[in-house]
């Protein structure tokens, strides 16, 4: 069986054994430069060709011994695989980071795979790892001293980490630039550490009549609030967002929100009122979260 | 390196069907820890006003408790047995915090600004202004992960019981 490396990615996504950041650390140009690999290596429908790529590309884990591409082959080498998810993801990453290091990894995997043993394989794949890190190639027109190399290094190690932040951080694609991501991220973080803190004064409140039914709770309920994660992480910054900046013009949705608190504080004695109190956050919860949402944005 | 492959462990759909999700691992560490400890302040306290600090203390215990691979709740463990008093309330920081920086945004040169930025994050993270600035930026990120599930967990605990 001869597939082309993006689809076996994309089979192996669909059994769930490569992970999805997988392709979002690859982005959309990853996707480009594996099919420029597939170019390079010639993408031919011969079959020692296809052999090779295959095992080039697939560089530090699949091992295939044999021309014949059988589909218990491919089970069996996918379980490799999927034992060493990691190394594989660390692997593929240091590969396709670079052009110029990574046609030049290739020819040293090529050469390498002769070997055909695991030890051999672990032993390439943090080879190639060594190497990409002592061998940054200089663009065009750079300056190469060693200094600028290991500045650019840095910077290099630093936007990967900001893109991988970029993914965890709700919103962050639609600025651009670092300073305004990094903007973005602390107020993120601001946010979400106001909200425990919120979390924490209503918990507070209504300690005294806590009964605890945790034990009761099925784990159902648990996973049913995980996939409200992502609505309820975006709508819940919005609320505080806005509590969080007085100066703007949506002070009285800031007074308001500190009168429900001290409504609660007063009347936590009784029981009514308790349900009251939420009613009367659902009705400012979505006054803010309608009005707080063009504000918000409107502000950047 | 470990940190990295753990924070990508997180991330990881398992393969085998009997592993638990992190998250969930994380929830119920989380849940496990903070219950317990509010029953008992409930207990110990027997007028009806329970102190926030107090509370907001032992959600901070339960947060570095149940996050215990990353160097930012060990640090926030240290802190918080070290204390006597529980730590003050970040919200004022936070204003003044912010005041100063749309002060300064407007005459600053690009790389003084983001130098500014990541230092202000590194006064958020819990130990972040003693790491250097790529440990810090990934710790940010299983610190945002972890206050995620922590304000989730808060949530199903609040809405129990009302």
């Amino acid at each position: 069986m001869d597939l082309s490396v993006l689809e076996r990615v994309n089979w192996l996504q669909q059994q769930q054994m490569v992970s999805p950041d997988f392709f979002e650390i690859l982005g959309s140009d990853g996707r480009e430069e594996l099919k420029r690999v597939e170019s390079y290596l010639g993408n031919n429908n011969d079959e020692m060709q296809g052999f090779r790529h295959y095992e080039t590309i697939d560089g530090c884990i699949s091992r295939t011994s044999s021309f014949q591409m059988e589909q218990v082959k491919n089970n069996e080498e996918n379980r490799v695989i999927a034992l060493q998810p990691k190394r594989k993801t660390e692997g593929k990453t240091e590969k396709i980071e670079n052009k110029k290091k990574k046609i030049k990894t290739e020819d040293e995997t090529e050469s390498s795979m002769k070997g055909k043993s695991n030890m051999s394989n672990s032993e390439t794949s943090s080879e190639i790892q060594k190497r990409d890190y002592i061998h940054v190639r200089a663009r065009r027109g750079e300056a190469t001293d060693r200094h600028s190399l290991a500045e650019r290094a840095r910077r290099e190690k630093l936007s990967k980490k900001m893109k991988c932040l970029q993914d965890i951080v709700p919103g962050c694609n639609k600025v651009t630039g670092k300073a305004g991501m990094l903007d973005e991220i602390i107020n993120y973080v601001q946010s979400l550490q106001q909200q425990v803190e919120f979390l924490s004064m209503k918990l507070s409140v209504l300690n005294p009549e806590l009964e605890f039914h945790i034990n009761e709770l099925s784990t159902k309920q648990f996973q049913a609030c995980f996939t409200d994660l992502p609505e309820a992480v975006s709508k819940q910054p919005m609320m505080v967002d806005a509590s969080s900046f007085p100066l703007q013009q949506h002070g009285s949705l800031d007074y308001s929100l500190i009168n429900s608190n001290q409504t609660t504080i007063l009347s936590s004695q009784k029981d009514q009122t308790s349900s009251s109190w939420e009613i009367h956050s659902q009705c400012l919860y979505n006054n803010l979260r309608t009005d707080s949402v063009s504000s918000f944005f409107s502000h950047k | 390196m470990e940190r990295q492959i753990i924070n990508k462990k997180k991330r990881v759909f398992s393969v085998e069907p009997n592993k638990i999700p992190p998250s969930e691992v994380f929830r119920r560490k989380y849940t496990s820890h903070l219950v317990p400890a509010l029953k008992k302040l409930n207990m110990n306290k027997n007028s009806p006003q329970i102190n926030q600090l107090s509370v907001k203390h032992e959600v901070d215990m339960a947060l570095a408790l149940s996050a215990q691979e990353f160097s930012w709740s060990r640090f926030l463990l240290q802190k918080l047995s070290s204390s006597n008093n529980p730590t003050t309330t970040s919200s004022s920081s936070n204003g003044i915090r912010i005041q100063e920086r749309s002060g300064k945004e407007g005459g600053g040169d690009e790389d003084g600004e983001t130098e500014e930025k990541l230092r202000e994050l590194q006064k958020l993270l819990p130990g972040g202004e003693e790491m250097n600035v790529e440990e810090m930026l990934s710790e940010i990120g299983n610190y945002i992960k972890c206050l995620e599930l922590q304000t989730i967990a808060l949530k199903s605990i609040v809405q129990d019981t009302t």
